[in-house]
């Protein structure tokens, strides 16, 4: 527990009384029986550790915020998915729309870039070019964070 | 009233026609958008469920430019006002925090001091523009169309982030109303679209988005209303997805805001635009009162 709860958006599981409420108010919920964000909440607080870290669970959650707003403990449970989804991804565990749209920051400096028609249309109809990205101020800052390194661990 | 403009990802890249919508809107409600050049992605979702400091620098590097011009920051797009009001709150409360994004930042020549405010257009238009000068500009409203709002979960959540209460309150209503259409009550209209989770997990992410398509449509509107780029897609092109996978038609054209506005305000949407709509959104155009 203190894995995930030493991390700083991961603070909230210590204050997680396993009401459910997060459970109750989340939209994945209602369509995915596996995804119980209460239960990973109990997981965690258990310390079992190889279960939270290796399967989908925290990739089930939309990072919709409402249990955040909704948790009676103030126990920011949708800030807690980003801190296991970042011990996650220390595992290699890197869905491959997450790390294309890494690969593509990492290189240029945007998650999404424009094709060539969508450019073509931004030109003429005065738009202009997308604006300009430093991307090497970008590639600075990720690999003094090792972002770099991270993301080389992905499939 | 101007404002470092920070096009984010998406837009520019995807929806090129909301950006051209929001441009030729805002001098006509006296905001100055300025190009934020050399700025980088916003770190949404994805990026933040990789790493928490790769997160905040990246964010931080693009207030730091907003104050090196000196401006406030507005965005189009829900996720990045989400990644850049989180990190901008995060930095300023939190000195250690901030001490070591500086440190990162330094290597790229800038500093985060904490002298922008982050807003998304539609704080700029109730709160900089006010609601009485948006109303004012409208020359051909719309005849009581309902619509259904999709006000996009960042927006407003998690609430404590926000000044303006858009979910829960009226404000949103008030500004798409002051177009002349109806915003109707609908069930799940709070909730996700889905969109987060596309390229994660798109079953699930098309599941959510039907549950959302399937109250909108209970509701008997003419279209949906958006202020979110995700929203947007997932919401559009989720509709000829599902009809495709599940032979449902829902027909729900989804326009943003501010093509509404643009078009209440007596500028019509060029053909590029109205193509741009998987969803065809003709019989809304029809919808405006002769000038």
């Amino acid at each position: 527990m203190h894995e995930v709860a030493n991390t700083p958006r991961g603070r909230g599981v210590l204050a997680c009384i396993q009401c459910g409420r997060c459970t109750s108010s989340c939209p994945v919920a209602r369509v995915v029986e596996e995804h119980n964000p209460r239960k990973l909440m109990e997981m965690i607080i258990l310390g079992l550790r190889s279960d939270v870290l290796s399967g989908r669970l925290p990739w089930y959650c939309l990072s919709c915020f409402t249990c955040l707003d909704r948790c009676p403990q103030g126990g920011d449970v949708g800030e807690a998915m980003f801190a296991i989804r970042n011990l996650t991804v220390r595992e290699g565990n890197i869905p491959d729309g997450i790390l294309a749209q890494a690969k593509s920051l990492f290189e240029n400096g945007r998650v999404v870039t424009a094709g060539r028609m969508a450019l073509a249309q931004r030109v003429k109809h005065g738009l202009g070019n997308e604006p300009t990205v430093d991307v090497e101020a970008v590639q600075k800052i990720l690999k003094r964070t090792h972002f770099d390194k991270l993301i080389s661990k992905g499939k | 009233m101007k404002y470092a403009f920070f096009a984010g990802c998406l837009i520019p890249a995807r929806e090129p026609h909301y950006e051209n919508s929001v441009q030729k809107i805002a001098p006509e409600l006296g905001i100055e958008l300025v190009r934020m050049e050399g700025a980088n992605c916003c770190a949404p979702f994805s990026i933040q469920s990789l790493d928490y400091t790769s997160w905040l620098a990246l964010a931080a590097r693009n207030l730091s430019i907003a104050e090196e011009m000196g401006l406030n920051i507005v965005t189009l797009c829900n996720d990045c006002y989400e990644s850049l009001l989180m990190t901008n709150t995060v930095l300023k409360e939190d000195k250690k925090t901030r001490d070591k994004v500086n440190k990162i930042l330094a290597d790229v020549g800038l500093e985060f001091k904490g002298k922008t405010d982050v807003k998304i257009f539609s704080d700029v238009l109730y709160e900089d523009v006010g609601l009485e000068k948006v109303k004012n500009a409208v020359k051909r409203p719309f005849n009581g169309l309902r619509v259904a709002v999709q006000p996009g979960c960042h927006l407003s959540k998690p609430k404590r982030l926000h000044s303006i209460q858009w979910m829960g309150g009226t404000a949103l209503d008030e500004l798409v109303e002051a177009t002349g259409v109806k915003s109707i009550p609908y069930e799940r209209k709070e909730a996700c679209c889905g969109g987060p989770l596309r390229g994660v997990n798109d079953e699930v992410a098309l599941h959510v988005a039907k549950q959302k398509l399937d109250s909108i449509k209970s509701a008997d509107v003419g279209c949906i209303v958006t202020v979110c780029p995700f929203c947007y897609l997932e919401l559009d092109m989720g509709q000829i997805e599902l009809k495709r996978r599940t032979k449902e038609e829902y027909n729900l054209p989804v326009l943003n805001f501010a093509e509404l506005l643009r078009l209440a305000m007596g500028m019509d949407l060029e053909d590029w635009e109205v193509r741009a709509h998987r969803i065809p959104i003709t019989k809304i155009l029809g919808m405006v009162e002769a000038k």
